[in-house]
């Protein structure tokens, strides 16, 4: 900003301001921190930890070798890697595809395709509907039922359309002068000038189904396809320390059945996280951008 | 645009009747010849449209169970608005529908103030890594899934061992159990809300004050304004449109109180207090199997919502400009 002299006024205003913030930052921050201190702890120091600790009591990783050495946890980290890659995958190849072709203003049928996509974002006929279309297919069980939902996602190409939009048309002409035809176009030209929009579709899908569990918790009765976040919730929500540490041990209080529930628990959920926080640094690069030049809601 | 096509078409002011002729004979076999250029198009989109298809309108064609009893053995049986007789008198489905209204409503008298707030306390910071510090910490909830923040503030808001009741300790007050607490868990909702979301959305706001006139604010400083002139005069004014359009989108959203939230943060102690018409429906639907029933009132929130939407994007395109879509 311009130069400005500051008054002491000023400056304890300004204080005033970074102070706000800051404690916003430590509400944000801290009940995820706290987890992880939790998580670390010595299981004999769990119990009496208060929410407040930002540090470990003790250093034990034992919770977290009994976690990543449940069969559960093992499967859900397996399911989600599957369903969230193949989803992801399927979605920015169909969303791209899909975009290219309504980012044409002469093509025929463009405003029937606007509706046909505009309709599906303003009108939700609900759950049931859903799981009757997912059973009459026969998806119910089946990774599918939750690797197709919203494979396409009417949001995420819109700001496709309106990026590729903005490609000069005098590119795509002189292409089309030397006889390239759409497909190459395509793969030739729009696709590495589109690179940052399709790297932002795709953290964007990433992100929407590794976080996605209502799918998979109705519609995949199959304990061994669940997702981490339906493992998660299974003993997060419903608080089931059966389902964690098995009926055996935890009835009586051997091996992974002396751990604390509530550092478990922790564990589970910094778990879950834990490829978010990895992406996290892509995530603020390009989610920012795409809010900000695209769609009102990301 | 219309400049561009202006000019195009002043410069092209000789060639018109060729244009014309060549027109004219493309008309003949329009749709050939059009299908001819265009169809690599369609066979590029078929993925997609066939996923609209199927994913959202096979569904829209599902609801008419809501007009149906549901036979073990096909077919359906119609049976006209019996189901939305049964549940419009139902006392269940008016306390989820004012509970839907009621925690909508307390999201957004709380919530919408709070992404303006840190937007223009953001917009104060002067140090560019002070202010990329503390963005990269408040925009991380809004990608965690509702499971992850259910589980983080079930921590939290423990009785015994969590961050807020022993806060409330030190300052001598008796620790309260929120999650069970019939008074508290509407507050727990917004709250959790204002968490995830107030940072993320503060963002849309940043961007709007961003694209401020930088000359208004030289103006203001020209006529001695102090900082909260400043802000009162330039950057709110500024931003009035962005907190419109938002205004006008989360009011069409109002019907949507986020079942996925509810569904993680609910438990038989507080149920009757967060029952929404999104869990109403899942509990009636899918745990007991009232398929007609749950189809109808999801029908009816559809419909509601889709007009409330409508209604909405249109009242925001003709104050802001910016709409829905």
């Amino acid at each position: 900003m311009a130069l400005s002299r500051k008054t002491p006024i000023e400056r304890i205003e300004y204080a005033i301001i970074v102070s706000t913030l800051l404690l916003l930052v430590v509400v944000t921050v801290q009940p995820i921190v706290n987890l992880l201190a939790v998580s670390l702890s010595a299981p004999g120091k769990v119990p009496g930890m208060s929410g407040l600790a930002i540090l470990p009591d003790g250093l034990s990783f034992e919770v977290w070798s009994v976690l990543l050495q449940h069969p559960n946890v093992q499967r859900g980290i397996i399911n989600s890697i599957f369903i969230t890659g193949v989803s992801t995958l399927i979605g920015v190849v169909g969303t791209a595809l899909m975009a290219w072709g309504l980012s044409r203003p002469n093509l025929p049928g463009r405003k029937a395709l606007f509706i046909l996509v505009l309709v599906t974002i303003v009108f939700e006929p609900g759950i049931i509907p859903d799981y009757f279309v997912n059973k009459r297919l026969g998806l119910l069980d089946s990774y599918w039922s939750v690797i197709l939902f919203k494979a396409v996602n009417a949001w995420y190409l819109i700001i496709l359309i309106r990026f590729f939009e903005e490609i000069p048309k005098e590119l795509l002409e002189a292409a089309e002068l030397d006889g390239a035809n759409p497909f190459q176009v395509f793969w030739h030209l729009v696709l590495p000038l589109a690179k940052p929009a399709l790297a932002t579709i795709s953290l964007f899908y990433l992100v929407f189904h590794w976080n996605e569990f209502f799918r998979a918790m109705i519609y995949l009765n199959d304990q061994g396809k669940w997702p981490l976040q339906v493992v998660l919730r299974q003993f997060v929500i419903d608080g089931d320390k059966i389902a964690i540490v098995g009926a055996d041990s935890a009835n009586n209080n051997t091996g992974a059945g002396q751990l604390n529930l509530r550092a478990l628990k922790a564990g589970m959920i910094l778990l879950t996280i834990a490829p978010i926080l990895a992406i996290y640094p892509l995530i603020l690069k390009f989610f920012t951008k795409g809010t900000m030049s695209g769609a009102l809601k990301g | 645009m219309t400049d561009r096509q202006h000019v195009l078409t002043s410069s092209n002011v000789g060639n018109v009747p060729i244009n014309a002729t060549r027109r004219k004979a493309g008309r003949v076999s329009a749709f050939a010849d059009g299908w001819r250029r265009w169809w690599p198009y369609y066979v590029m989109m078929a993925p997609g449209i066939l996923f609209f298809l199927v994913f959202h309108y096979l569904p829209i064609w599902e609801t008419r169970i809501a007009f149906e009893q549901v036979r073990i053995v096909p077919p359906n049986v119609w049976v006209g608005l019996k189901h939305f007789q049964v549940l419009f008198s139902s006392s269940v489905f008016w306390q989820v529908l004012a509970n839907t209204l009621i925690i909508s409503t307390m999201k957004m008298v709380f919530f919408l103030p709070v992404p303006i707030v840190v937007a223009l306390l953001l917009n104060e910071v002067r140090g560019g890594s002070l202010r990329k510090f503390i963005q990269s910490a408040i925009y991380l909830p809004h990608f965690l899934s509702w499971v992850v923040i259910a589980g983080v503030f079930i921590a939290a808001l423990s009785p015994a061992d969590g961050a807020v009741n022993n806060l409330l300790g030190m300052a001598g007050i008796a620790p309260r159990s929120f999650m069970t607490d019939t008074g508290a868990i509407r507050w727990v909702l917004v709250f959790t809300e204002i968490w995830r979301s107030a940072g993320w959305d503060s963002l849309l706001y940043l961007a709007a004050i961003i694209a401020i006139d930088q000359q208004l604010y030289d103006a203001a400083e020209v006529d001695g304004a102090n900082r909260w002139q400043k802000i009162w005069h330039v950057t709110l004014p500024g931003i009035i449109p962005t907190i419109a359009t938002l205004f006008i989108l989360n009011a069409g959203m109002f019907l949507n109180a986020d079942l996925n939230q509810v569904i993680n943060l609910s438990n038989d102690v507080v149920r009757s207090k967060i029952d929404i018409v999104d869990t109403y429906v899942y509990r009636i639907g899918l745990q007991t199997g009232e398929y007609s029933l749950a189809t109808a009132a999801g029908l009816f929130k559809a419909v509601l919502g889709t007009m409330m939407i409508v209604v909405a994007h249109f009242i925001s395109k003709r104050l802001t400009g910016k709409g829905v879509w």
